[in-house]
């Protein structure tokens, strides 16, 4: 058992989304047991930028299901991507 | 001086077989461990006897020392041999993480086994070579490990390689290709150099062997494939999905197909890290823009790729899928959701052709009425709406798939054929 480390990409509704608030609004809406590490913003194209957060949780049933969804149900969320997986080092 | 090439290396094998020892002494032999640390970390074990020599301790060490300097490459750990470096991809013990590792990104390149010589194959050195094989990792490196718990038996080692050919043969790997080395990870027998503990062993050690690996070929010339992450309406611009490139390569001015769509359009510009780029290649993260196809064209899920090679979508699709938990029993008409590239489909259970056995590799049963957790099997699926799906022979990383219910993942997958829809 242990940490797993999730690098989440999530993309915002749109270019105007403002991404420090969403990340605000992300962390209220994590699940119990989850803790966001860190984060960064990432351009991608024509304006747009995701926002990629390091997510720590548990290795528990159900994996990174919870908090995907959780961040999904977020207003200002397009999508949620888990893009890399790891123990935390 | 020019960077060595990069590969991802997934360790796997059987929980208490001795993953994170040897992880943990890959870092310590290959220098990945800063000096200083080593110097705390030998007046530690002498402080406290040899019996505290375990390598999970500089593991913790390492812990701290991130704690330090907050960094977005947490999860990364990263060695180098001669020849490459190395970064490990983790597998969470859950199995409800198999998900990511077949939609994320991290795809491993090579995998060490480990299988602890007193114990030999276990359950979940079983399903770590089936999900290796499903995952697409096609190089692998066999660590009978624990070989000092066994007396560095010649003969055990003997029949634990006879046992983990066996399971290997039986998915398809080529065992006698594959490097055997017995090993103590908590010792550092074999890790680096030959250790007079197996005199009898005559090939190479694990970094001899990480060294021998060979880099994959990237995807590039496989047909264009980019999964549609999620579709934007942005002003002055127009209609832009981005997404991640699979395979091929895709030019401005090219004529690309959204399937299940349809809708088909010349590349108009593309853009990464904000910039304009003229091409894209697998691994790029895109925005791209295609003339004439509006918002409604293109959505999540969908697939972009040459307009005389378009993405295949299917009407039913063959899978070899390994069960790895149910509650009770699948049988046909279940309808659970199936993880594929961007997608995320719910589709049907039209027949369960045969059983595999994960012993022998051979069909244990033909139409069996039900399987369970732990079977293996070839079964028939059909989509309930348009899905692009593709043979794992043909575009491996579009032929990969995880079914989820009930907030668990049930199944991992390849696409064997697709019957493609009219």
């Amino acid at each position: 058992m242990g940490e797993v480390a999730a690098t989440m990409k999530i993309m915002p509704a749109g270019v105007e989304t403002d991404l420090d608030d969403l990340k605000n609004k992300l962390e209220a809406a994590l699940p119990e047991g989850s803790s966001i590490y860190a984060s960064e913003t990432e351009p991608i194209a024509f304006g747009l930028k995701a926002l990629k957060v390091v997510v720590l949780v548990g290795d528990l049933e159900g994996g990174t299901e919870p908090v995907e969804e959780a961040f999904a149900a977020v207003e200002g969320v397009e999508s949620v991507q888990v893009t890399e997986l790891g123990r935390p080092v | 001086m020019a960077e060595k090439p990069h590969m991802n290396l997934a360790v796997i094998g059987h929980i208490d077989h001795g993953k994170s020892t040897l992880v943990g002494r890959l870092m310590f032999e290959t220098g990945a461990v800063p000096a200083h640390l080593i110097e705390k970390y030998k007046a530690e074990a002498k402080e406290k006897g040899k019996e505290s020599f375990a390598f999970a301790w500089v593991m913790d060490t390492l812990k701290e020392e991130r704690e330090r300097g907050i960094t977005i490459d947490i999860a990364h750990k990263r060695f180098d041999t001669d020849k490459y470096y190395f970064t490990i991809v983790d597998c969470p013990g859950h199995r409800d993480f198999v998900k990511n590792m077949i939609t994320g990104a991290s795809q491993a390149d090579a995998a060490i086994l480990v299988v602890a010589a007193p114990d030999g194959v276990m359950d979940q050195t079983r399903e770590h070579v089936f999900l290796s094989r499903t995952l697409g990792i096609n190089q692998l490196i066999i660590a009978v490990n624990k070989m000092d718990a066994a007396d560095y038996s010649e003969e055990r080692y003997n029949e634990v390689k006879k046992e983990v050919s066996q399971l290997l043969g039986m998915v398809g790997f080529k065992a006698d290709e594959i490097p055997f080395i017995p090993t103590s990870a908590f010792e550092g027998d074999n890790m680096k150099e030959p250790s007079a503990n197996t005199p009898w062993y005559k090939g190479p050690s694990i970094l001899e062997s990480l060294n021998a690996l060979v880099t994959p070929e990237k995807p590039d010339t496989l047909p264009l494939r980019i999964p549609v992450q999620d579709a934007y309406t942005i002003s002055g611009i127009g209609t832009v999905p981005v997404g991640r490139v699979e395979t091929g390569v895709m030019k401005k001015g090219q004529k690309v197909t959204f399937m299940p769509s349809g809708a088909t359009g010349e590349v108009k510009s593309i853009e990464m890290h904000h910039e304009e780029a003229e091409q894209a290649v697998p691994g790029d993260n895109i925005g791209w823009n295609v003339r004439g196809i509006g918002k409604n064209d293109v959505r999540r899920g969908d697939v972009c790729g040459p307009a005389d090679k378009p993405p295949s979508v299917a009407e039913e699709f063959t899978g070899q899928i390994v069960v790895l938990q149910h509650p009770s029993a699948i049988t046909v008409g279940y309808t659970p959701v199936f993880h594929c590239h961007t997608t995320q489909t719910a589709c049907t259970l039209m027949s369960l052709d045969k059983k595999l056995d994960p012993k022998s590799g051979q069909v244990k049963e033909e139409n069996p009425t039900f399987i369970k957790a732990g079977d293996a099997a070839i079964v028939t699926i059909k989509p309930t709406r348009p899905m692009c799906i593709e043979p794992v022979k043909e575009i491996p990383q579009l032929g990969r798939f995880a079914i989820r219910d009930m907030g668990m993942t049930i199944a991992a997958g390849l696409c064997m054929s697709v019957k493609q829809k009219q």
